[in-house]
């Protein structure tokens, strides 16, 4: 068994919206109980309100079925681990068999 | 907590506000002499080019408040000495059910995440459960700041209806003597009935605690008290504003509270504090959170009778944005004149001062309530009578 790339998935609490620096995600909670991010990179919210809206969070199947270069998918990937870490998305390792 | 992500450096950032959030021709209100006098004083804000962390984001507004508080009533069954809006009675041009819905579905439209109810004591306005309703089916966040006095095992479980919705009880010290000088007799024990009540249900809670200088020697019991109901235990600063004014020489911390404040603030990491003491960051130790005040940029208020004010703190006539008798809440957040000036205020007295990146000069209105100026130092400035 190997693993193989993460799955990634918006977490239900988390908002998102966008700002003329690029967008704030806010994972609620009362106050200050919640947390927020301001992103300074309008790409990133573009596709992160893409996966939320048009495949119900899952960011990994928002990323499979775009035309990204490789490039560019390497780049939204180390966003979205960033993101992971901050508590924003869930990741799971997908097992496959080697 | 509040972090700051920089993914890819924009190298088209205007040097300005953007035109939406600063605007050019701000049409709604007017600015009130003292308070353009008292905001001009304190110099041209320094463009965030050399801004770090969260002012640079925030400079000129969002397209719309993170958070609003909104203080719905006037109305209160209690009175506290200090309490930031001189609450009591209910206010005659209150906002109807009606206008209040109306507001929520505005609210909702402009993405505003999170509303925090208070007032007053929320529970005794009368719309309350349909305005609860209404921004649950709209999808914004709700908190709900109350006294916990009127909390029945019927209105507790009712409210479970209501998501997500979340609760801050007052309490302002650990014990009834310490509590009841400040919020009245008897109040300790009813709030922790309430807290009991919200508990039993499964609430998601707070106990939200004004740090004055006699609730300080009571942190360790306030902590236990939360964590005995399963809550987090959230201190904020006392501010001078409404009865606040008058209690305000007696009640707040000393700088040497302060200091072993910040020292069991990170003996306890779980304690939240509502981005309220960033102005104790000039000791040198950086708190979790905004290091900056969000009046008018990230949040503000709404008062019962339609009055918006940069934040719950800064209820001054002088420094009223609009009214929502008169306009809608989207043009004064967008067009006031007075947030226009309020959002490009300078560093006044703290320009130059080698702490400014940590505390950002501290709370506009306590410095109002204070002094009525806005370019002097905070008037709980740690470094005050420092050479930094």
């Amino acid at each position: 068994m190997a693993q193989s790339p993460v799955t990634y998935h918006l977490v239900a609490e988390v908002k998102i919206r966008r700002e003329h620096f690029g967008g704030i995600l806010y994972k609620y909670g009362c106050a200050d109980r919640g947390a927020m991010s301001f992103i300074n990179s309008p790409q990133l919210i573009d596709f992160l309100l893409l996966g939320q809206q048009q495949y119900g969070g899952d960011l990994g199947a928002a990323l499979d079925a775009q035309n990204y270069s490789p490039a560019s998918k390497q780049k939204l990937r180390a966003a979205l681990d960033d993101l992971a870490r901050r508590g924003y998305i869930q990741t799971e390792a997908e097992e496959s068999i080697s | 907590m509040t972090q700051f992500i920089r993914f890819v450096p924009r190298s088209s950032r205007s040097s300005g506000a953007s035109s939406l959030n600063l605007p050019m021709h701000a049409s709604v209100g007017s600015v009130h002499p003292a308070a353009r006098a008292a905001m001009q004083q304190t110099g041209e804000m320094a463009r965030q080019q050399t801004g770090r962390g969260s002012q640079r984001f925030l400079q000129g507004g969002l397209s719309a408040p993170i958070t609003v508080t909104w203080e719905i009533t006037a109305a209160c069954n209690i009175a506290c000495v200090h309490c930031l809006s001189s609450s009591g009675q209910r206010r005659p041009r209150e906002l109807t059910t009606e206008q209040s819905l109306a507001l929520v579905d505005e609210l909702a439209e402009m993405q505003v995440f999170q509303i925090h109810f208070g007032g007053g004591e929320p529970f005794m306005y009368y719309g309350i459960w349909e305005v609860l309703e209404r921004c649950s089916q709209r999808g914004l966040v709700m908190c709900v700041s109350t006294n916990g006095t009127l909390i029945t095992p019927e209105r507790a479980r009712r409210l479970t209806e209501f998501q997500p919705l979340y609760f801050q009880v007052s309490l302002d010290g650990g014990t009834p003597q310490t509590n009841d000088r400040i919020r009245g007799a008897g109040v300790f024990q009813r709030a922790m009935r309430g807290l009991e009540l919200l508990a039993a249900e499964q609430h998601s809670l707070t106990v939200n605690s004004v740090l004055t200088r006699y609730s300080f020697a009571e942190l360790d019991q306030l902590y236990e008290i939360a964590a005995s109901f399963g809550a987090k235990l959230r201190v904020t600063r006392l501010r001078p504003s409404g009865r606040g004014r008058d209690v305000w020489n007696d009640l707040h911390p000393t700088r040497e509270q302060y200091h072993e404040f910040t020292l069991w603030l990170q003996s306890h990491p779980d304690v939240l504090t509502a981005d309220s003491f960033f102005h104790l960051n000039a000791f040198g130790q950086k708190l979790a959170g905004l290091d900056i005040c969000g009046a008018a940029t990230a949040t503000c208020c709404i008062c019962p009778e339609g009055e918006v004010y940069p934040c719950a703190f800064f209820q001054a006539p002088e420094f009223e944005a609009g009214n929502l008798h008169e306009h809608s809440f989207k043009d004064i957040w967008r067009n006031s004149a007075l947030f226009a000036f309020y959002r490009s205020m300078g560093a006044g007295a703290c320009t130059g001062c080698g702490q400014y990146n940590a505390c950002h000069g501290g709370c506009p209105a306590t410095k109002w309530f204070v002094h009525h100026k806005l370019d002097i130092k905070d008037p709980e400035c740690v470094l005050a009578g420092t050479s930094a």
